[in-house]
């Protein structure tokens, strides 16, 4: 050992310190950035007893970060779900200020509330049978009624529309994610290659990767070269070498009983229960269950409410003849007959109060106490008398008694029309429920797989903080043995 | 060497649980100032229809019950003007009993007698309430009974004059009435004057009053006949009898002849009185079931209310520990941010 070979060591060691130095700075100045993976800087002897950094590591976590991105896409289908179920929610939901124990609005304004009071009114005309003021009080409560199944057939159709739209978004957002993916994973395979530090750009793209499982569920590979492959939850490939193309068609309008288009990759479609290979998570996933499955369910049962109520308050012939059964009391554009439950279908968009009876319309409250909504075959009272209570006492058991509901509409198919409006209300906020209550549970797992990832891959200041110190000690002792090896130098040349 | 924590899931952790804390002590602000769940949708969940419909029971039993006052008040009304007929009955009765035929003063008393209770019968029958004629069974727009005493000879008056004339071949008025004997009185009487307040001569000449009662939902599932009719055959005697003294009393009739028309009326009138009792006593039945429906529905009231309140309300004592507890936690959670900021090794070393 010569003291020319002690210098090219100190030498090497000024080396490693600022190699060692950047990427503490590096780690310092992400410390608070999410998904960051911590960088070690791998130091190694040489073979002339020197020092080296031979190459800079990163601190990642694969199992962790798929954990991560998995529940991101479990809580952006929830997140999808439980915001298009709160939409629907409000038109149903109790009044929080519903302090009071009467009033007309104290239940909220879903059809089963306003069905009862619907209820109520007719039984109060039922006692004052020759009051144009109860009559009129019928009235309102029906035409309340009918807005209401308006409205939530309205709000259905919205939130479908809304959930079309957002698949649209959610659709170009994957595109442009995936074409960023390609330039960054290009980036990494080069740099594999040729052995240049690709840290920063795989730090990219495992951000890359969790943007992207928020909108669709995902599973990746790593290849041998480093690059990354993204599949589908449901095993569609989405990247391999190239990104797939994702591609969806928005409706500008989706009335009842109209279905939206597939996303499909490819030509493949993942969502919809046409698709051989649907995606289970993800924003796209919660959108295209609530846009084909949730939301449509419950427009069916609004559709089966409405029918049910226009078969309940029709008029039959009271002359022993065989006229048909016609709508009475509530009834639809161009109705010709009572609807079947069968063909239902957008019926509670169109419900609306006879104009016969309703007095804003040039009709006569009396028909409802007397029928005869639809001509003198339908009447009740034959001898017009004023206080007659059988029509009335009918139409008040009518919403109690049986009827047929359609089974597509997933709620039975024999109840009485009052149950089954409730029955309507308890799956709407039951499904409201479950994703609120799961969306809050997806999000603490989010938070700590976040957390885990975090604590296994990120940076601790103080952590970082002693490696510094550690360093400055080494430069100081290693500036100490510079002098030291010069102090000796400079003794011998002075012997000399 | 234990585990490391990454100095950014030291703050997150603070933060989530300041976030936490933050919402929940808004949603507990609701609560508390409500006494309801800020959220009853998802809160209840498949409850909610349950919910509903203990609301909409609510709802019915007040309207029947708001209702049934209106039933209430209509009977109530009812029995008084059965009341007054009654009265009036009994007074009639006992003029006629105190009365000895062929007496100078009995015509005159006879037919002020029966005019006076006809017009009185008339004025009762035609009680309304809340605009509504109750003794018009459901036909209650129309005044049951038709007055007999109007201006334009009422079909009622011309049908028992012509039926008199047909009879005697002469008015009532007429001097002639002496010479009607008994017998014939009585025939005429039970015969073609009688046929004048049954069947469709009463419905045409006298009553517009319909056949059917009014029957009135008085609670869920349970309804009551609230009203009666002046078809009745009490109105009918009570019309027959005060009709025989308003027409014939006053006619110069024989003291025998006089004393058949008075056993006739008498007998009429009793047999009134005793079927108005009948009907009385009917709508005090009905009555008393819609005053039971009320006693039964009040109290059905308060348990539906109690399960509305299980169901919607907050414990507002949990509600206020929460609330404290959740402050502690909140300000241990600010402490703590400002203490954790504090730990850092680079304020330990020397500059």
């Amino acid at each position: 050992m010569s003291l020319s070979s002690a210098l090219s060591i100190i030498n090497s060691a000024f080396v490693a310190n600022a190699a060692q130095s950047a990427v503490i700075s590096s780690n310092i100045s992400n410390a608070s950035t999410t998904g960051y993976a911590r960088e070690v800087a791998n130091v190694a002897t040489t073979a002339s007893g020197g020092v080296e950094v031979t190459s800079v590591g990163r601190e990642a976590n694969a199992a962790l970060l798929q954990q991560v991105n998995a529940s991101t896409s479990q809580a952006g289908y929830q997140q999808a779900l439980s915001d298009g179920l709160t939409t629907l929610a409000n038109t149903v939901s109790d009044s929080s200020s519903a302090t009071s124990s009467s009033g007309a609005t104290a239940n909220g304004n879903s059809p089963s509330a306003m069905l009862a009071n619907l209820q109520s009114a007719l039984e109060t005309y039922d006692a004052s049978p020759s009051s144009a003021s109860a009559a009129q009080g019928v009235v309102t409560a029906a035409g309340d009624l009918t807005q209401s199944l308006n409205t939530g057939a309205a709000a259905v159709q919205g939130v479908r529309e809304q959930a079309d739209s957002d698949m649209a978004s959610a659709v170009n957002t994957v595109n442009s994610l995936l074409t960023q993916f390609t330039s960054v994973n290009n980036t990494i395979v080069a740099g594999t290659a040729t052995g240049a530090d690709v840290s920063s750009a795989e730090d990219t793209r495992d951000s890359i990767l969790t943007q992207l499982s928020q909108e669709i569920g995902i599973s990746t590979v790593t290849n041998s070269d480093g690059s990354t492959s993204i599949y589908t939850d449901s095993g569609v490939t989405l990247f391999q070498n190239a990104p797939s193309t994702v591609s969806f068609t928005p409706s500008a309008t989706l009335t009842d009983g109209a279905s939206g288009n597939a996303v499909t990759v490819d030509g493949v479609p993942i969502t919809g229960s046409s698709s051989p290979m649907a995606i289970q998570s993800g924003a796209l996933a919660g959108l295209a269950n609530l846009r084909d499955v949730v939301a449509p369910q419950y427009s069916a049962q609004l559709d089966q409410i409405a029918n049910g109520l226009i078969n309940a308050f029709a008029e039959s012939d009271q002359t022993g003849g065989s006229a048909p059964t016609m709508p009475g009391l509530f009834t639809f554009a161009g109705a010709s007959a009572v609807p079947s439950s069968s063909a239902a279908t957008g019926l509670a968009s169109e419900i609306e109060v006879n104009a016969a009876v309703d007095p804003s319309q040039g009709g006569s409250v009396n028909l409802l106490r007397d029928g005869g909504i639809n001509g003198s075959t339908y009447v009740y009272n034959s001898t017009g008398d004023a206080s007659y209570t059988g029509r009335i006492a009918q139409l008040i058991s009518a919403t109690t008694s049986t009827q047929t509901f359609s089974s597509a509409a997933g709620l039975g198919t024999s109840d009485s029309l009052s149950d089954y409006a409730t029955s309507s209300v308890s799956w709407l906020q039951s499904q409201h429920q479950t994703a609120s209550n799961q969306l809050d549970y997806q999000n603490s797992l989010v938070s700590q797989a976040t957390t885990a990832a975090s604590n296994a891959t990120g940076v601790n200041l103080d952590t970082e903080m002693t490696n510094m110190l550690n360093i400055e000690n080494s430069y100081t002792t290693t500036a100490k043995l510079l002098t030291t090896v010069n102090t000796m130098f400079s003794s011998l040349l002075n012997a000399v | 060497m234990s585990s490391i924590v990454s100095t950014y899931s030291l703050g997150a952790a603070m933060l989530s649980s300041m976030a936490q804390a933050q919402n929940q002590l808004s949603v507990l602000t609701v609560e508390s100032s409500s006494g309801q769940y800020a959220d009853l949708g998802v809160q209840l969940g498949d409850q909610s229809g349950y919910e509903l419909s203990l609301r909409s029971q609510v709802d019915q039993m007040q309207a029947l019950t708001a209702a049934n006052n209106v039933t209430v008040t209509n009977l109530t009304t009812t029995q008084a003007a059965l009341d007054s007929m009654r009265t009036t009955a009994q007074s009639a009765v006992t003029t006629l009993t105190s009365l000895t035929a062929g007496s100078t003063s009995a015509a005159t008393t006879l037919q002020s007698t029966g005019t006076n209770a006809l017009q009185s019968l008339i004025a009762d029958a035609n009680t309304t309430s809340n605009d509504q004629y109750v003794f018009g069974g459901d036909n209650t727009g129309v005044a049951p009974i038709a007055d007999y005493f109007s201006s334009t000879t009422s079909a009622a008056k011309s049908d028992i004059d012509s039926a008199f004339q047909s009879a005697f071949g002469f008015a009532p008025t007429s001097a002639s009435a002496s010479t009607i004997s008994a017998s014939d009185m009585q025939t005429f009487l039970s015969g073609a004057f009688a046929d004048l307040f049954s069947g469709a001569s009463w419905t045409t000449d006298w009553s517009s009053a319909s056949n059917a009662n009014v029957t009135t939902q008085i609670a869920p599932g349970e309804s009551a006949t609230t009203s009666t009719n002046a078809n009745q055959p009490g109105f009918q005697q009570l019309a027959e009898g005060y009709a025989m003294l308003a027409e014939f009393g006053g006619a110069s009739l024989s003291a025998a002849t006089q004393q058949t028309v008075i056993t006739a009326a008498t007998s009429l009138i009793n047999q009134g009185i005793s079927s108005l009792t009948t009907t009385e006593a009917t709508l005090g039945a009905s009555q008393t079931r819609v005053t039971d429906a009320n006693t039964s529905m009040s109290s059905q009231l308060t348990i539906l209310q109690t399960q509305i309140g299980n169901l919607d309300n907050v414990d507002s004592q949990k509600i206020a520990t929460q609330l404290s507890s959740l402050q502690t936690q909140l300000e241990t959670a600010y402490q703590l941010t400002a203490q954790l900021q504090k730990m850092n090794l680079a304020q330990y070393l020397p500059t």
